[in-house]
């Protein structure tokens, strides 16, 4: 009743409005609608809308894809224009280039941005996640599937090191990070851009040359305060696990292997028989592994004036992971703010403080995997055994991380400030000062306890570690821009400083008198080894960059980074990266025929080095190892010398070659990127094998070359746009190829290390299984005359008649032909469907699980189920069950291609009017799967896991809401 | 009693007792920071970045701050003996793979029993012999590191700026030669001509063109080496680990009868045998004495192993200690100690020497070698039988301390009731079943001196004080006296074997004295069939053949 008065005490007006973009373009398809009320209308092809509102001072929301939504207060207006800003990555957004930003369309090198909508409704724990797939030339893989999701490697065009980390930089606020990317919460995370090409990346030098990621973190707007409410929980499941042997198969299988099926109590030890003779049957993946459980609570407050923005977050994350007491919580506050103190200076922060608890030591998969199903988790009383398996005291119970006493706490603030000022008597001449402050301290404590193999064969063991970080950037940078007529300069100098310093102490005991004051009792242990860690490394650097800019058609960037090191050899602190790239706008030129059909081209090419510095610190002393002996029963300290000295070790250098093309049609609706790249490496830091005469068998030097050359292709399309329905589709696809030229100047492959000249630094290379031996055949005029029907029959490849190393070869590739992602967006009515399909082609890897010796000689691991050649079953896939079926361990290699939907998300938009009755502006409810189809031909855990016996992929289910107040 | 008293032993932290040579105390670096922050805020003085980039690690050893003091040397020397003890562990610093199974199996007296991966190459030889074997780059890469290690003390001794006395400086330049001709002994031992790297490695001085030396002038600078140790080193010591000078003439006397000098070998033995410092332990004393047991046995138990414990058979003893930082750890036990707890009603005992896995076995022809009454071969030297211990599994009809006898006919693989040498019994209180040893081991003993003597005087035709010297080993296990007409070089190396089961190196000695593939083709039977002329040396590792790309190192013939 209420409503309805309130309704007839208002006026209702008509009014008239025209929606354009930044560059007063109509923008067609937006939606108009009354802040909390019903009904809305469409804008016409000329942008313009016609819309009844309640009353004159009523608050229109316009939202469009691709542009963020705006509120637009009436005030008693009847004619309006509203101008949208951009959110998809469009030429005219704002990109965040390092040192600084720039529009895109004044972008020389090839910066790639993650779609905003790829960061929402994103349940992860770890931003590495939302760049699977979303941006081409960045492949990250997982390598297994733990509570923190830190299992992930991120590469940015290929790998450029053979041994060196391939990592990217990853620099938050403009402050480099260094540690763990877990603990930045995601939700934090305004935008990500990725810096690939070397100009790009060049102004990173020593550091750039693996790519930069760069975050930048969220920040208020202009207007009243907004409460977010952010929130999901969700459930994780094992996606894939093969058929692992149960007690009686395995009883069966052991037989046949040792005994050939006969006499076969024989073969068991006691435990084993007393099992089988039980019937009981151990599934210890099932005891070690459950439904993984997690949920995020996000509660920000953001908002500002025209001199004041800020962004205060707090947020709860809580991971239970699929293996027991694999636990993972983060609390993190995130406050960020900025002043405009004067019209000349402003200063700001952008800072996290962050609590990680990662205490628990989970119960080991791999260990559960292989274990004997014949053998006892438990005691009579329910406890666990210490020794499951007593005849085979080697293995430990899988479980035993559930009663080891482990805790683990990360207390975290990383700082990064700025003051930036603007210099009188020159006119577009700033100072911006950069200090950033990243202060970690980790405390770790665990406790093997007598119920542990561990705790029980040392008398309790005990290690506790504290572990401080204290980092510190500090950049001074001078910018100055200016334009006159058609020209425009815009000049960036820095000068910085950084130190990383990591300081460990550590303190293992054993031997205590019993268990209950676990690691907290290291006074009265027997044995107590302290340890101390150290590490420090610094760096000074001098950049300069120049962007010139004539009539917005002709580009020219140049950019130059000296660095100095710590970390490098003596006779080389510093390296300078110089970079050059051009850009033209052919579509700004008068004389541009495209229209609207074909609205934008630009055309850039770029070329530069920069540098990976790879090398820990003290990496180029000589050193020695702790080997000590005793005099008596008294420990006499002892070293012999282990590491050489490297005085001239330095970086490794990437020269490379950026061409590409941004272009859009049909005013932009289809849009997109085109890049091609050649990146050589040089100077790689090598381990290089070297003679053991010497004492020492390897030593890192700078030797070789590689190359990556590839190709990148990134569209985005709307496809359907209508007020009701709307299909947009996002997609990428990259091609990269990767090989060695060159690796220690003599044009020698190095078969050791399985390094071949012209071959990508990562190969599979060795015997080609031929088959399988069958009865009949001629083994005794074969190359494998000893060879028994049944075993592994190996490829004669320079047939001459016997098998030896001359017969290996390259099989297959590990490099993927091309891995490309697919993004489609379902917007009908309020309801938004999106689906993501991921696929990595064209891979070929040996499959781990498949190896024929696994079991080890005397059956003493369980493993998967599979089928064995027998006289009855003459099968020419795998080989009989013996230990000597095949005598060279050839590896059995599959087709590791996936196509995987990598998330689905549908949301719904509850009508404002619904919402505000709830006290709410806006409230989205939103599920998401992950990981719930994947199409593969691999028969192990995952293709996309290193290790067959890692933890599996998880299948991952979630709903969340976001909500306004 | 002190509090302290009852918190139990404290250990001192690893470090040697003196100042670290640090560049920058603590202070002078905060100093450096803040002027490193000055310099950054003044913009562009890149003067003041030279400092800020130098690394001066306060946490680690480095070779310019270890050989600077006497000090220093001791912990590097150290450092040798710690290596040197890792004949009797495993391969690559773990506790698996012995690295003495190749000079110990595959030979009259010793064979593998368990066949994994290493042990399996010395039963069945043939195309398992071959240079990508990992045991033998193991054995290389242990070896020269170690030869790395005192090459480097050796060197770096003759710094002026040292301050030591001239005996200090001998005394550490003799014991860091004579770990080194020790490694080159294993090296010519193992595979003939090697290369002979006498300068410390730097990273700036990678060679690829190794050469393999003549043997000659690897016996050559072994003698030198041996010599100075013996003019250097102290007779005795009361470090129990040290080696003295009555080691250096042991292996003297070993490298004379190599070199075909059994005048000079036999004056070397004769020396350390005369010193009046070693007899032979003739009696029961230490730990055990008042047990049922032989004298003999006594020197191989913890507690008695160690000169001041009593031994005055020993001439360098390998020191273990368990929970000790540096106290390192043997697997001769796990190596050598059978898997009795597989017969059913027997479980793992100290008295039957504690858990092993019995890889390494003597052959029935060395079980079967000594004569009734001989302490070496009795049943507390050699376990012959063992007592139902295991009241929850026992066979049916058997009864708690009933025997189970051991048979030793004809070596089978995986043979749990195969007899096994007790020198190597050892049980941690802490662990019982553990993998690792750390009671003391004898290294040397003095019998070998003696039976090195017996070569050289064979080798010289002095039979008869050939036999005088065997009697004084023989009478001491109270085994029957032989004649001059008794000996023959087989005979000795038969008396070698029932002195020696399990200790030494025997392949080396059949190997020296050119006896090895006739006699491994008679005595064992797993091995036997197998081996070949190629067989008597072994593959140089095929990581070192490949790495040496600045020339062709040849490999042994036949592999």
């Amino acid at each position: 009743m209420f409503g309805i008065s309130a309704e007839l005490g208002a006026q209702q007006v008509t009014v008239h409005g025209k929606v354009v973009s930044e560059a007063g373009e109509p923008v067609s398809s937006a939606i108009v609608r009354v802040a909390g009320g019903k009904g809305g209308a469409p804008t016409d092809s000329a942008g313009e809308f016609t819309l009844t509102v309640p009353d004159a001072n009523a608050t229109l929301v316009v939202s469009r894809i691709g542009f963020e939504q705006r509120e637009v207060p009436l005030a008693g207006q009847q004619t309006v224009t509203v101008r949208l800003k951009p959110t998809a990555v469009t030429l005219d957004a704002t990109v965040v280039v390092g040192y600084g930003s720039q529009k895109r369309s004044d972008v020389t090198g090839s910066v790639a941005s993650v779609n905003p909508d790829k960061l929402r409704d994103k349940p992860t724990t770890n931003f590495a996640q939302s760049l699977e797939g979303a941006v081409p030339g960045v492949n990250v893989t997982t390598t297994g599937s733990n509570a923190e999701g830190n299992d992930v490697n991120i590469i940015i065009r290929g790998r450029n090191s053979i041994k060196a980390s391939n990592d990217p930089l990853v620099v938050v606020d403009g402050i480099p990070y260094e540690g763990s990317i877990t603990e930045i919460n995601q939700a934090d995370i305004q935008s990500i851009q990725v810096l690939k090409d070397a100009s790009a990346s060049a102004i990173y030098g020593s550091r750039g040359s693996n790519g930069v990621i760069l975050i930048t973190t969220k920040m208020g707007a202009t207007g009243k305060p907004r409460i977010s409410y952010n929130a999901y929980a969700g459930v994780q499941k094992i996606a894939h696990l093969p058929h692992v042997m149960t007690g009686p198969e395995f009883a069966q299988f052991k037989c046949d292997r040792i005994n050939d099926g006969q006499n076969c109590e024989s073969v068991f030890t006691q435990t084993e028989l007393d099992n089988l003779n039980a019937g009981k049957s151990t599934d210890w993946v099932g005891l070690a592994m459950r439904t993984g459980v997690q949920q995020q609570h996000n509660l920000s407050l953001s908002g500002g004036t025209d001199q004041t923005k800020y962004y205060i977050a707090g947020s709860l994350l809580d991971v239970q992971g699929m293996a027991k007491n694999d636990d993972f919580k983060r609390y993190s506050l995130r406050v960020n703010l900025r002043q405009q103190y004067k019209d000349w200076l402003e200063l700001g922060t952008n800072t996290q403080m962050s609590l990680t608890n990662r205490g628990g030591m989970p119960a080991s998969f791999s260990d559960a995997f292989f274990m004997n199903p014949l053998t006892n988790p438990y005691n009579a009383d329910g406890t666990l055994t210490v020794r499951p398996w007593p005849e085979d005291p080697f293995w430990d119970n899988p479980l035993q991380g559930l009663v080891v006493t482990d805790d683990d706490e990360s207390r975290r603030v990383f700082t990064s400030n700025y003051l930036q000022a603007k210099l009188p008597f020159v006119n577009g001449l700033s100072y911006r000062v950069n200090a950033g402050i990243d202060f970690a301290d980790r405390q770790q404590g665990r406790y093997f306890g007598r119920n542990t193999a561990t705790g029980l064969s040392a008398l309790g063991s005990a290690t506790t570690t504290n572990s401080n970080r204290f980092d510190w950037t500090l950049e001074n940078i001078l910018r100055y821009t200016h334009s006159f007529g058609k020209h425009g300069i815009d000049v960036t100098a820095l000068y910085s400083a950084q130190q990383n310093k990591l300081e460990t102490q550590g303190l293992h005991s054993e031997g205590f008198p019993n268990d209950v004051l676990t690691y907290h009792q290291a006074d009265v242990a027997q044995l107590v080894q302290p340890s101390d860690d150290y590490s420090k490394s610094t760096m000074v650097s001098q950049m300069g960059r120049l962007n010139y800019n004539y009539d917005d058609r002709y580009l020219v960037t140049v950019t130059a980074r000296r660095d100095g090191a710590s970390v490098f050899g003596a006779n080389h602190k510093y390296g300078t990266f110089p970079s050059v790239a051009l850009a033209w706008n052919a579509s700004n030129e008068s004389f541009w025929w495209g229209g609207k059909a074909f609205n934008t081209l630009k055309l850039r090419a770029s070329y530069g080095k920069s540098g990976n510095q790879a090398i820990s610190p003290y990496q180029t002393l000589s050193r020695l190892q702790e080997d000590s002996y005793l005099n008596g029963q008294q420990t006499a300290p002892g070293y012999i010398p282990s590491t050489l000295g490297t005085p001239d070790l330095k970086w490794e250098t990437t020269t490379q070659l950026n061409v590409g093309a941004d272009f859009g049609f049909l005013g932009d609706r289809l849009q997109g990127s085109f890049d091609f790249y050649r990146a050589r490496t040089s100077d790689l830091l090598l381990d290089r094998a070297i003679s053991p005469v010497h004492g020492i068998t390897k030593i890192t030097q700078n030797i070789g070359k590689t190359q990556n050359t590839g190709i990148e292709l990134q569209l985005t399309s709307l496809n359907i746009d209508h007020p009701d329905f709307s299909w947009s589709t996002d997609f990428n696809i990259a091609l990269n190829r990767n090989k060695i030229l060159d690796l220690y100047g003599n044009g020698q492959n190095d078969i050791l290390n399985k390094w071949f000249i012209g071959h990508p630094i990562d190969v599979n290379y060795g015997y080609l299984m031929d088959g399988i031996w069958q009865e009949g055949d001629d083994i005794a005029n074969s190359a494998q005359p000893t060879a028994q029907p049944g075993d592994v029959r190996i490829r004669d490849l320079n047939g001459d008649g016997k098998i030896d190393p001359l017969d290996r070869t390259f099989i297959g590739s590990l490099q993927p032909d091309y891995s490309a992602g697919l993004t489609n967006t379902f917007r009908y009515k309020r309801f938004t469907l999106s689906a993501f399909l991921n696929t990595v082609q064209g891979i070929t890897r040996s499959n781990d699980l498949l190896s024929t010796n696994l079991v080890y000689t005397e059956v003493r691991r369980n493993t998967i189920e599979h089928q064995y050649w027998t006289p009855d079953n003459p099968i020419n896939t795998y080989p009989r069950n013996n230990e000597e079926a095949n005598p060279l361990s050839v590896p059995f290699y599959e087709d590791a291609s996936f196509i995987r939907l990598r998330d689905v998300t549908l949301a719904y938009d509850v009508p404002e009017s619904f919402a505000t009755r709830l006290g709410m502006q806006s409230l989205r409810v939103y599920f998401t799967g992950r990981n719930l189809w994947t199409h593969t031909n691999w028969t192990g855990l995952d293709p996309e896991l290193d290790s067959q016996r890692a933890e599996p992929l998880a299948k991952v289910f979630t709903g969340g809401i976001n909500v306004e107040f | 009693m002190s509090s302290s008293d009852l918190q139990g032993p404290r250990r001192a932290p690893l470090t040697t007792d003196r100042h670290r040579n640090e560049p920058m105390t603590r202070r002078s670096l905060t100093r450096a920071t803040l002027l490193g922050l000055a310099c950054l805020t003044g913009l562009g003085l890149a003067g003041c970045s030279k400092d800020f980039l130098t690394e001066s690690p306060p946490h680690i050893i480095v070779a310019d701050n270890l050989y600077t003091d006497s000090a220093g040397f001791e912990a590097a020397l150290n450092g040798l003996y710690a290596q040197a003890r890792k004949e009797r562990y495993g391969q690559d610093n773990s506790g698996n793979d012995i690295l003495t199974t190749p000079m110990t199996i595959g030979v009259d007296n010793g064979w593998g029993n368990y066949v994994s991966t290493p042990e399996r190459v010395f039963d069945e030889w043939g195309t398992r012999n071959n240079s990508q074997v990992d045991a033998y780059l193991g054995l290389w890469t242990w070896l020269y590191q170690t030869i790395n290690a005192a090459n480097t003390i050796i060197g770096r001794a003759e710094n002026p700026d040292i301050e030591w006395s001239e005996q200090t400086k001998n005394r550490v330049i003799a014991e860091a030669r004579f770990m080194r001709a020790w490694c080159y002994r294993h090296l010519t031992y193992l595979w003939g001509p090697v290369p002979l790297n006498l300068t410390e490695s730097s990273g700036e001085t990678i060679k690829t063109d190794w050469q393999r030396a003549p043997l000659d002038s690897v016996y050559a600078q072994m003698e030198q080496d041996l010599l100075f140790a013996e003019a250097n080193l102290p007779e005795t010591s009361d470090d129990p680990g040290k080696v003295v000078k009555a080691v250096a003439q042991h292996y003297l006397a070993e490298l004379y009868l190599r070199m075909n000098q059994p005048d000079k070998a036999e004056a070397e033995a004769q020396a350390v045998i005369n010193s009046g410092l070693y007899s032979l332990i003739t009696t029961r004393y230490g730990v055990n004495a008042s047990q049922p047991g032989v004298p003999f046995m006594d020197q191989f138990v913890d507690g008695n192993v160690n000169r001041d414990q009593g031994n005055t058979e020993v001439l360098w003893a390998w020191q273990y200690q368990e929970l000790v930082p540096g106290g390192g750890a043997s697997i001769m036990r796990r190596y050598w100690v059978n898997r009795y707890y597989n017969i059913k009603g027997v479980k793992v005992a100290p008295e039957y020497g504690g858990r092993g896995i019995g890889r390494l076995a003597p052959t029935a022809w060395a079980l079967n070698l000594y004569e009734p009454g001989d302490d070496r071969g009795s049943i507390y030297a050699i376990r012959k039988f063992y007592l139902y211990n295991d009241p929850d599994n026992l066979p049916t009809g058997k009864q708690l301390g009933d025997t189970v006898f051991l048979s030793w006919t004809a070596e089978k693989n995986s043979s749990s009731k195969w007899p096994s040498t007790r020198k190597w019994d050892w049980t941690s209180a802490i662990d019982p079943i553990g993998n690792e040893t750390y009671g003391d081991e004898p290294y040397l003993r003095l019998a070998e001196t003696y039976l090195l003597l017996a070569e050289a005087q064979f080798d010289e035709g002095k039979l008869a004080d050939a036999a005088n010297t065997l009697n004084i080993l023989r009478a001491r296990a109270n085994a029957s006296p032989i004649t001059a007409s008794d000996v023959t070089i087989d005979f000795i190396l038969d008396e070698r074997s029932r002195e020696l089961l399990s200790e030494g190196e025997r392949r080396y000695a059949l190997l020296r004295t050119h006896k090895w593939l006739e006699r491994t083709r008679l005595y064992n039977p797993i091995a036997g069939p197998n081996i070949t002329e190629r067989d008597t040396i072994f593959p140089i590792p095929q990581a070192v053949i490949d790495a040496n790309i600045g020339a062709a190192m040849a490999q042994n013939p036949g592999y």
